[in-house]
């Protein structure tokens, strides 16, 4: 059950990503008939599972969901602007109820019922247009009980109380009818394969009943109940017989069955005119097909087996209730009676966490991934036969022989990252909704626009993306964007447009938020620096030392703090996430154009390229990505500080130069004179500050798989993970930017220099 | 897990089987359920910033652990060249795993923790000691001098 139910979460999170596809398809103005009914099948594989697992919630406001989106499908009206505004909050909501049946956080009963009540609008527009039974549309939409209690198993809670929202449909009296309207409903299999409930119907009854006032009276029917040893755990047994009060209309109980005319048997009559004859007969047609199980029913069948019990049966609905979940959920789990499953599956739900522990593989990725596995071990034994030849030539064979299989290695290497890598899709499209909900708390109009969704990073980088990208698009909302009015008076569109893009570029993935905003204020963004104690009052700072001003801890120029950004916690919480995935962050903005974030990561976080080094007798490895260039010192380039510390001169450019095992406390400083000749490292941080290392002999490149370090052993100054050498070894991966960042700190400790706090 | 052994044990007088190794002169003992394997002294990694007990990072199958000089952490003159200098590999509760460099492992023993005599500080890396056959040995509380290996500030 917990395995069904995590793929039934699992295909959920597909299916509203399919769902946020179509409807941003729809916005775009794709209104053919395929996308709707990409969209449809989403909504509806959605309530049918969640039928099938006894999430009530999840049905009753994804039904409605479906009714409105049939009306799209039918075309009873057009993807308007609006109703895929709707359409698009009401996905919102959809995805917080799956995550509340997740075990996340409740939903708010109000948002669900704001929704339902949209979604119910638009509906009866549609009905309009269609040029007559608007209440017919109406009640459509009603019966599913939206309000927010939950209905479970106990009697208490079946009851249909009064719903605590109120309609707004205007009171669509029918005509007053003398007699009882007598309903019987007798649902096929098909009705449950297809993940409805009559549950839904019941409850779809009730509510018109009390609509119009009164009470229902619902009496199940068991006769064709077989005893437990024969029941057919995926078939329907059961038959309902329901007694509307007079005022029902038999239209608007008709349009209860609407949904699931082809799937059950049911008639409405008038109690008065036909009493009880054609619902018999009904009732028959209906059970001889299922009767084949209902040999010999044990005397309590019998008991219950007479005809339809016109005892009012108060409180009806647990009866009629009670079995229905038991028999979609043994659709699923033959055997497993015992436990009633919503129960459960609430429990389940609450001990689950958000995180995905699986992943879905495309089928032919692992079939490459073993093609190449099937190739290994086809070159392992080549080289194993090689290396018993002795002579010259086996030997010639035997070093091509390692180096295919080096090239194989990395194969494999790229197969597994493409078993693991998944399109940046499912963060972009969340952000579809920050942005959404961003918009609606500023009161702006903003477009944002996805580019490169299909983009393939590794599954960890992909989840630890949202937080960052959330961040940034608040911000683009909240401080970029400026408002409609500002706009317009600037000449620009009253719509402000945000375009969020990935792509791959040299082996890194490039993400970036383009909005076109009023820029950076440069002036402002320096003087509040200034304010705030972060730069002194008298720095010089280029551009773009003022843009990354941003980053500091604690800046904000937001006047007020909003609900959305200001606190000025954002930006250096997002330049710190960036960084420790190994990534930089680059601004570029021009005053009354825009800005461009972009973020720059490696594709993955397990395998690196590094630079071999040694210094201070060990061997490390440099991140080849900081090193800018390798050179060899000439003593005359070498200014020594009063300090004690060197900085070199490089074509001009003063930086720090770092005696590396010096830094890591492996040897004594050098004395100046030895560091002629020696090798140096030209390294780079994130925020572009440079300094030279001197190490004592370059040894290789090569691709390392990174180890953590921490996980058995503190945090080391320096040292950012380790790797394993070929020879088995342990070897160091330094930490640049910290080794970068104490240097600059070290040698600018003098007052006029303001470096010191952008590489922090 | 060492520590409930012991506390566990300690109330209710039960026999822990240890595994006993000398450090110089002194031997002392880990209880056998939180060693996941012996192996010979190999060459290590040195580490940065390392406090002096720590000889530094090996790999273990993929894992990377460091490795400390239980003679310079207990302050015994160490014996170097002694070819049967082993790293003893366990595991903390908190599943940390670190070696322990030994002089020697030299058996297992049966300790019956009510024979077991407490030192006086609480947060020492000696739980107690035994007398097994006119032998003092030390029993050695793992988790404090893994504690200190992983939660040490860097000194710098």
């Amino acid at each position: 059950m917990d395995d069904i139910l995590q793929i039934f979460f699992q295909e959920c999170d597909e299916q509203l990503q399919e769902l946020e596809r179509g409807l941003s398809a729809l916005s775009d103005g794709e209104s053919e008939h395929e996308t709707v009914n990409a969209v449809f099948r989403a909504v509806h594989s959605i309530k049918g599972g969640a039928a099938s697992f006894g999430l009530d919630n999840l049905v009753r406001f994804s039904h409605v969901f479906e009714n409105s989106l049939d009306g799209l499908r039918s075309g009873r009206f057009a993807p308007t602007h609006d109703v895929v505004k709707t359409f698009l909050k009401a996905m919102d909501v959809l995805s917080d109820l799956v995550n509340e049946a997740r075990g996340g956080a409740a939903v708010d009963p109000a948002r669900v019922a704001e929704s339902h009540a949209e979604l119910a609008a638009i509906n009866s527009t549609g009905g309009d247009h269609d040029g007559g039974a608007s209440a017919a549309t109406t009640e459509d939409v009603i019966p599913v009980d939206f309000s927010p209690v939950p209905i479970d198993f106990e009697p208490v809670a079946a009851d249909f109380e009064p719903i605590p929202f109120d309609f707004d449909f205007g009171e669509e009296t029918p005509a007053p009818a003398a007699a009882a309207l007598r309903v019987t409903f007798h649902p096929h299999d098909a009705l449950y394969e297809r993940g409805d409930d009559a549950r839904n119907i019941l409850i779809g009854l009730a509510d018109i009943a009390r609509e119009c006032g009164g009470e229902i009276q619902i009496t199940c029917d068991w006769s064709a109940l077989p005893p437990l040893a024969d029941l057919v755990p995926d078939k329907s047994y059961l038959t309902w017989h329901i007694v509307l009060p007079p005022e029902v209309s038999e239209e608007s109980a008709n349009t209860v069955f609407d949904w699931v005319s082809e799937d059950c048997d049911f008639s409405i009559v008038r109690e008065s005119a036909e009493d009880e004859v054609p619902l018999e007969q009904d009732g028959e047609q209906a059970e001889p097909a299922e009767t084949e199980a209902a040999g010999a029913p044990p005397p309590e069948e019998e008991r219950t087996a007479e005809p339809p019990a016109p005892e009012p049966a108060l409180p009806p609905p647990v009866e009629a209730l009670l079995p229905m979940p038991v028999a979609a959920a043994l659709d699923l789990h033959p055997g497993s009676t015992t436990t009633p499953p919503p129960a459960t599956g609430a429990a389940q739900a609450a001990a689950r966490k958000p995180e995905q522990a699986s992943i879905r593989v495309d089928l032919h990725r692992i079939d490459d991934l073993m093609d190449l596995v099937g190739e290994l071990v086809i070159a392992q034994a080549a080289i194993e036969s090689l290396s018993r030849r002795t002579d010259a030539a086996g030997q010639h064979e035997l070093v091509q022989s390692i180096s295919s299989m080096q090239s194989l290695t990395r194969d494999i290497q790229d197969a597994v990252m493409a078993v693991r890598a998944q399109p940046v899709r499912a963060v972009f499209q969340r952000m579809q909704r920050v942005v959404r909900e961003a918009c609606s708390m500023t009161g702006k109009d903003i477009v944002l626009t996805l580019e490169g969704e299909d983009t393939e990073v590794d599954r960890t980088l992909v989840e630890k993306l949202t937080d960052p990208l959330t961040h940034m698009l608040r911000n683009a909302v909240d401080h970029g964007i400026e408002s409609t009015e500002a706009r317009i008076a600037a000449g620009k569109p009253a719509e402000g447009h945000i375009v969020l893009s990935a792509e791959h570029r040299s082996g890194r993935i490039l993400i970036t938020i383009k909005d076109d905003g009023a820029g950076i204020n440069r002036q402002r963004v320096f003087d509040t620096a200034v304010k705030r104690g972060i730069i002194p009052p008298n720095a010089v700072l280029s551009d773009d030392e003022i843009n990354n001003l941003i980053f500091m801890p604690g800046f904000s120029t937001a006047a007020t703090i909003s609900n959305l950004s200001g606190r000025g916690v954002g930006m250096d919480v997002v330049k710190q996430a960036i960084q420790s995935l190994g990534g930089r962050i680059t601004i570029s903005s021009t005053p009354g154009k825009g800005t461009i974030f972009g973020f720059s990561l490696p594709l993955t976080l397990a395998i690196l390229d590094g630079m071999l080094i040694a210094a201070g007798g060990s061997t490390m490895v440099i991140p080849i990505s900081s090193v800018i260039e390798t050179m060899i010192v000439k003593q005359s380039d070498i200014y020594a500080l009063p300090d004690g510390s060197n900085v070199i001169s490089i074509r001009g450019d003063c930086m720090p130069l770092i005696p590396l095992a010096t830094a890591l406390k492996l040897s004594d400083a050098p004395s100046r004179d030895s560091l002629d000749a020696s090798i140096i490292l030209v390294v780079e941080n994130e925020s572009g500050a440079r300094a030279a290392l001197i190490v004592d002999e370059i040894r290789d490149q090569t691709q390392v798989v990174i180890k953590s370090i921490e996980s058995n052993y503190r945090q080391i100054f320096g040292v950012s993970a380790a790797t394993i050498l070929g020879d088995g070894s342990v070897s160091l991966i330094l930490d640049v930017s910290a080794l970068v960042a104490s240097a600059i700190g070290h040698i600018d400790s003098k007052p006029s220099n303001t470096r010191p706090e952008l590489a922090a | 897990m060492t520590e409930q052994i012991e506390l566990k044990r300690a109330t209710d007088p039960k026999i822990v089987k240890m595994i006993v190794f000398a450090i110089g002169v002194q031997e002392y003992c880990i209880p056998i359920l939180s060693v996941r394997e012996i192996r010979g002294f190999e060459k290590t990694t040195t580490l940065p910033f390392a406090p002096p007990y720590v000889c530094g990072a090996i790999n273990l199958r993929g894992i990377i652990l460091t490795v400390i000089d239980l003679a310079i952490y207990l302050n015994v003159p160490p014996q170097p060249d002694n070819p049967r200098r082993v790293a003893v590999i366990v595991e903390s509760k908190d599943g940390v795993v670190c070696g322990l460099l030994v002089d020697r492992v030299i058996d297992m023993a049966d300790i019956d923790l009510k024979d077991v005599q407490a030192v006086s500080e609480e947060g020492s890396c000696l739980a107690g000691l035994v007398l097994v056959d006119d032998r003092m040995i030390g029993i050695l509380r793992l988790d404090t001098v893994v504690a200190q290996l992983v939660g040490d500030t860097v000194s710098e």
